[in-house]
């Protein structure tokens, strides 16, 4: 029973990836065949022709959840901080949860009329902002946690001992807060990279992330080169979770 | 002889509420002052004024006839040690022992001699390299004096700092901070609400009590005040007898 169980849990995870796959090497597959009736890698060539653009919108998205990530964790670092600090602490945590309540697309809906006046709309600097509105609240959120009585003693021991705020913040609160950061940046990395309707409403079909050409290939009921473009989806969240499990995990500090 | 500091009134309230009402008192250099509080009573409070970690509302603290009124904690020379050790998880014992001679910006070999002088201090030479969780809570607990100790600091504050342990390595803890205390000539200002515990460490007592402080001339003079607990507590005692 037990390894039954291992072996189903197993199969959830690896078979969906290994269809995938399949399908992205799959030609012509009738209905109702269980497999494409021929794999080869002539939709992977896909990826080398000019016209389909598909490997400069895997580097445009990747570079857009990077400098979301990024810009976000930094933020909500010293945000969550302000917060964790602040006597209303528990309010303003419930106001980080309403772009989740209301949902990213009704947010965006409501934000565009201010984007198509900023003239960010269908841009890329508008795509970072939309994301970074959805990105921000929940890395304050995944944050918020690691600013507690110990972190503060810890900070004002270290202010007694000698260090100035910035020696305090590069010497002790970098490094102990290593993996907190690097869990919100992986996250909201996460959060930018799958998010869909957001970028399509704000990106108004110019600006193309993964996620939103994956999308337009399963409209076009390209079955083939959706899973090829779902494979390039995929990417960067293993490698987020072989980093994590090889240097967060390892390497966790104990407070 | 100039007293090394000196509090003159110093008032602080949170809201409504006022913790410290017109505290005033003097430390001498080398001066070890037991101070006597129940929760609330707000020594935290006064410990964290005197180091810099609260602003006061109203009052003076000059150390070395220097006020220290707005100087930041890291430039006063007055280190605050909490109840927990609160070493820096991400450091071994020598690297923790070594955090404010780094800061200090000391050369390497000064800061390995010293580091091993004070480990040899503290008893913990076989220990150097292991991390904090893997120590007991009386090894922390000496790791976090050594710590502060090896910056030579002008005042050392000590908000119940053995209140955590358990009774045998309170004793053990009590007799390495008086050794250490005694060889350092260190100033320093000890809290604690257990009466034999301020009794045994403190060259002179004060008792904090609803934000208003009282220093006592002698020990003498502190058993006398009926309301200091120690007559409660000799009584306690001789029943037995």
């Amino acid at each position: 029973m037990k390894k039954a169980l291992q072996i189903l849990f197993i199969l959830s995870i690896f078979f969906p990836i290994a269809f995938l796959l399949v399908l992205s090497l799959g030609r012509n597959w009738p209905y109702p065949e269980l497999l494409p009736q021929s794999l080869s890698l002539e939709n992977w060539e896909f990826l080398q022709k000019s016209d389909s653009k598909l490997l400069q919108t895997f580097f445009l998205s990747l570079g857009i959840s990077i400098l979301v990530a990024t810009v976000t964790t930094a933020l909500a670092f010293i945000t969550s901080k302000h917060i964790a600090l602040s006597k209303y602490r528990n309010k303003l945590m419930l106001l980080a949860y309403i772009p989740y309540v209301l949902s990213p697309v009704i947010l965006a809906a409501t934000l565009h009329f201010f984007f198509i006046y900023a003239g960010i709309s269908g841009n890329v600097s508008g795509v970072l902002l939309a994301q970074f509105f959805i990105a921000y609240p929940f890395g304050v959120i995944i944050l918020n946690n690691f600013w507690n009585h110990k972190t503060k003693a810890i900070e004002e021991l270290s202010r007694t001992l000698g260090s100035s705020n910035w020696q305090t913040f590069k010497n002790v609160l970098l490094p102990i807060s290593k993996n907190a950061l690097l869990l919100c940046f992986f996250q909201t990395f996460l959060v930018s990279w799958f998010e869909f309707g957001l970028t399509n409403l704000i990106g108004v079909g110019s600006v193309q992330t993964l996620t939103v050409r994956v999308f337009s290939f399963v409209n076009e009921a390209n079955i083939f080169y959706a899973a090829l473009a779902s494979c390039l989806l995929i990417l960067p969240p293993m490698i987020l979770i072989w980093i994590n499990k090889r240097y967060i995990f390892a390497t966790e500090t104990v407070i | 002889m100039e007293p090394l500091l000196h509090i003159d009134n110093i008032t602080k309230s949170f809201g409504s509420e006022t913790v410290l009402h017109n505290v005033s008192f003097t430390l001498q250099e080398h001066e070890v002052l037991s101070v006597l509080g129940k929760s609330g009573s707000g020594k935290t409070t006064l410990l964290k004024i005197l180091a810099g970690l609260e602003k006061e509302d109203d009052g003076t603290i000059s150390l070395s006839r220097k006020r220290m009124n707005d100087t930041p904690p890291n430039k006063r020379n007055i280190v605050y040690l909490y109840q927990e050790p609160l070493l820096f998880p991400h450091l071994n014992v020598s690297e923790n022992i070594a955090f404010g001679l780094k800061i200090r910006k000391q050369s390497a070999g000064e800061i390995k001699t010293k580091v091993e002088n004070m480990l040899l201090e503290i008893g913990l030479e076989n220990h150097a390299e292991k991390m904090p969780h893997q120590l007991s809570g009386g090894q922390r607990q000496r790791v976090s004096f050594a710590r502060a100790l090896i910056i030579e600091p002008k005042v050392l504050l000590l908000d119940e700092p053995f209140g955590a342990l358990d009774a045998e390595t309170r004793v053990q803890m009590q007799e390495l901070f008086k050794k250490l205390s005694k060889k350092m000539k260190l100033t320093s200002i000890f809290i604690t609400h257990d009466l034999k515990e301020a009794l045994t460490m403190g060259d002179h007592i004060g008792k904090i009590e609803l934000g208003h402080f009282k220093r006592y001339e002698s020990k003498q003079d502190f058993y006398d005040d009926a309301d200091s607990g120690a007559q409660q507590e000799a009584a306690f005692w001789k029943q037995f007898m």
